[in-house]
């Protein structure tokens, strides 16, 4: 039989992300999950009365509730191997040069300082469970932007944390969720006034240095009536032979006629467990826009969810997942239409090649007095070889008969017609196949800002083997 | 009244949108494997089978078709409007064989139907056509999975619904490309139409791949009547409620046209005609 040879795509370049530090943090929890590291970790964030009561409880759900019965198998995740807080040895600093040195090197070296300068309006940057570096333009501070790590907001802006902290996830939402809330450590706080415009992206980093540890940051943001804000995350971790735990949480609150953006490159390491959640309620002409780029990780389970709750809401959702080899890339979206006149657009393309897995996973619901709901599902697959798996696993759930609901998904390899086509009008086939995978993945490279669409272009590092069979 | 599950979606998602497994109640099914019906139809030959479910229980069919052979399916299920109703098709084609199935599911109060077509055979075929009709308080379940394992299959998936009332209908339909279905193609399609505010509607179109070699692609469409239709039928002097019925009609007429039993046809379209000028 003829014997073809594939394209074939380099795993994605993570020695940059690989680099290890050593492990001198000041202080770690003791491995697994009690109420005693609870209490612990919360007596050492001097937490008001309050939170420590919400971790507890948090608690007694999470050791109520089992392991979700649908996606990847997560079995080989031992809580009691986690080590949920770990104290990185610094404090929080304001001016870069106050990081300690081995940290801020690790940040150099992923171009977060450079990025500052050039591209961002304010940085943080987490490391293990504590927020090591903030800092925010003056301009915005004098605004009213409130751009700080969770631990200070919790102080200074008690009132405004109170009421939303784990209002849009609540614990019992899932296991997950609720383990988050029982050791949540970290994150970024953002608060935008009425009528006030960031035109310069914010970035939060996190960084998972400590082998055998869990991150639970939490990042709450909240955009008043008319404010518009672009706030960019990154993650990655270096890699060890023990799994690590990411279970972050997002929380955004879109006011009246605001715009959120929020975008997300996340290239953990290939032995992070990546359970992560993130919602959205979007009121009266608010818009989300989600830009959501996985490639690291060796299981992901994230699926953004946008509550259109406003009328004429609306979200855009553009997000690729690449799974190679060792990696189970469980992703997806969801919408909720709780409105009339809402609207969403849901655009995805996925990538698997070398053993890896990817599924796409995505709920669309349409509430009964969302009249005029219209939605749009796009998703393609793209699959580099014979052993691995593409699978697509959407749900609409509609009531009512004013909506309008579209979804469309295809899936296949490069197609050999297009290859010949590119190879008639002299480019190479390394070229010709390496044009294609660039252009599957361009309706998101253009949605990201202009340094992250050349990381990402770095990340798919495109190789094609010798000779046509 | 103990339920049991009766189907399953061949991939797990979130329990919060009900969709994962279908219930029924223990005394609707049969209680043995004597209300199996068989079929084989030999190699290079053709049959025909035509099956109408009226009364209240269990339905199950096993089709085989060997290499070379053909089969034209219509299942049927018009059980009275009070009535519950489970059913379950498998066929398996063999290498060349070929199915074409229509699949009318409009009448019970609860019907809870899955089809299973495993396309073994390289170059096999299947075309399945279904229509659904889910009127007044209907509770419709249907899950239908082609598994595409041979080289060079072909599957196809087409599948006509209006929903009126308060009905409450799931779909689930999967093209399962298995490893070795090199060169195969799947397409599946679901177009809804809603006439009503009281509606529940869910479709679940999956498509699963562990075979780079195919081409899947799956749509679904989901709304209200098109308007510019209505107004062209209504300025031809038709009413609004004669429009919207014959919008309806034309949307079914590529299902029922392929009823070859005249009496069976016009049985169908006079009870859909009958439930839509009630509607």
């Amino acid at each position: 039989m003829e014997n073809r040879n594939k394209t074939f795509v380099e795993d994605i370049e993570r020695t940059l992300y690989d680099i290890r530090n050593e492990d001198r943090s000041a202080y770690k929890s003791q491995a697994g999950l009690t109420e005693d590291v609870v209490r612990d970790i919360s007596a050492r964030k001097h937490d008001p009365e309050w939170m420590l009561e919400r971790r507890l409880e948090s608690l007694k759900v999470y050791n109520s509730l089992s392991l979700p019965a649908w996606g990847p198998d997560i079995s080989e995740l031992n809580m009691d191997e986690i080590v949920t807080y770990v104290q990185p040895d610094a404090k929080m600093a304001g001016r870069w040069e106050d990081v300690p040195e081995d940290i801020k090197s690790t940040f150099d070296r992923l171009g977060i300082p450079e990025a500052e300068k050039v591209s961002l309006a304010g940085v943080g940057a987490q490391y293990d469970s504590e927020v090591v570096y903030h800092s925010i333009q003056e301009s915005l501070i004098q605004q009213g932007v409130v751009y700080t790590d969770m631990e200070t907001a919790l102080r200074e802006y008690e009132a405004l944390v109170r009421e939303h902290f784990m209002r849009l996830v609540p614990p019992k939402d899932h296991k997950f969720a609720a383990l988050h809330g029982a050791v949540w450590s970290g994150g970024s706080f953002v608060y935008v006034p009425e009528g006030v415009h960031v035109e310069i992206p914010l970035q939060s980093y996190f960084r998972l240095n400590a082998a055998g540890a869990g991150q639970f940051e939490h990042t709450l943001i909240i955009l008043e009536k008319n404010s518009s804000l672009h706030f960019i995350e990154g993650c990655s971790a270096p890699k060890y032979n023990v799994t690590n735990l990411h279970a972050g949480c997002v929380e955004l609150f879109v006011g009246e006629g605001a715009r959120l953006r929020y975008s997300t490159i996340e290239n953990w390491s290939r032995n992070m467990m990546n359970l992560n959640t993130k919602r959205a309620l979007v009121e009266k002409d608010g818009i989300i826009e989600w830009v959501s780029g996985s490639f690291g990780s060796h299981v992901s389970m994230l699926y953004p969810c946008s509550i259109l709750h406003g009328e004429n809401a609306r979200c855009e959702f553009t997000g690729v997942t690449f799974a190679s080899k060792g990696q189970n890339l469980d992703t997806g979206a969801s919408v909720i239409h709780a409105a009339p006149y809402t609207s969403a657009n849901i655009s995805t393309r996925t990538i698997s090649k070398a053993g890896g897995r990817a599924t796409y996973r995505s709920a669309v619901k349409v509430t009964p007095n969302a009249h005029h709901a219209k939605c749009s599902v796009n998703c393609e697959s793209l699959m580099l070889d014979d052993i691995s798996r593409s699978d697509t696993l959407p749900v609409m759930d509609i009531q009512g008969d004013e909506a309008d609901i579209g979804h469309e998904a295809t899936i296949g390899r490069i197609s050999e017609e297009a290859v010949f086509y590119l190879m008639s009008r002299g480019i190479s086939e390394e070229e010709a196949r390496a044009m294609i995978v660039r252009g599957f993945v361009e309706p998101i490279a253009k949605e990201l800002p202009l340094e992250y669409a050349v990381e990402m272009n770095n990340l798919i590092n495109i190789e094609l083997e010798g000779t046509m069979g | 009244m103990a339920e049991k599950i009766y189907s399953e979606i061949p991939m797990r998602t979130w329990r919060w949108l009900g969709v994962n497994e279908a219930r029924v109640e223990e005394s609707v099914l049969a209680p043995d494997m004597a209300a199996v019906q068989s079929l084989f139809v030999p190699a290079g030959e053709s049959r025909e089978l035509t099956v109408v479910y009226r009364q209240e229980g269990e339905g199950r069919l096993d089709v085989k078709v060997a290499e070379g052979g053909s089969l034209k399916l219509t299942v049927v299920q018009l059980l009275p409007d009070d009535r519950q109703y489970a059913g379950q098709v498998e066929v398996e084609l063999a290498k060349g064989a070929s199915l074409e199935a229509v699949a009318v599911e409009v009448g019970a109060a609860k019907a809870v139907s899955k089809m299973q077509v495993f396309l073994k055979g390289d170059e096999s075929r299947a075309d399945v056509h279904v229509l659904y009709f889910g009127h007044e308080a209907r509770k419709l379940d249907m899950n239908y999975v082609l598994v595409q394992e041979g080289r060079q299959t072909e599957a196809n998936l087409n599948v006509y619904g209006a929903l009126s009332g308060q009905a409450d209908k799931i779909f689930r339909g999967t093209l399962d490309f298995r490893r070795g279905s090199k060169g195969s193609k799947g397409y599946e399609k679901e177009q809804v139409i809603v006439l009503s505010g009281k509606v529940r509607n869910r479709s679940v179109p999956l498509m699963l791949s562990g075979e780079d070699a195919v081409e899947g692609h799956h749509a679904v469409s989901i709304g209200k009547m098109d308007e510019n239709k209505l107004f062209y039928l209504m300025s031809r002097g038709l009413d609004m409620a004669e429009a919207r019925r014959l919008v309806v009609e034309a949307a079914f007429n590529p299902v029922l046209d392929r009823i070859g039993d005249e009496e069976l046809y016009r049985e169908l379209d006079d009870y859909i005609k009958e439930r839509l000028a009630d509607e």
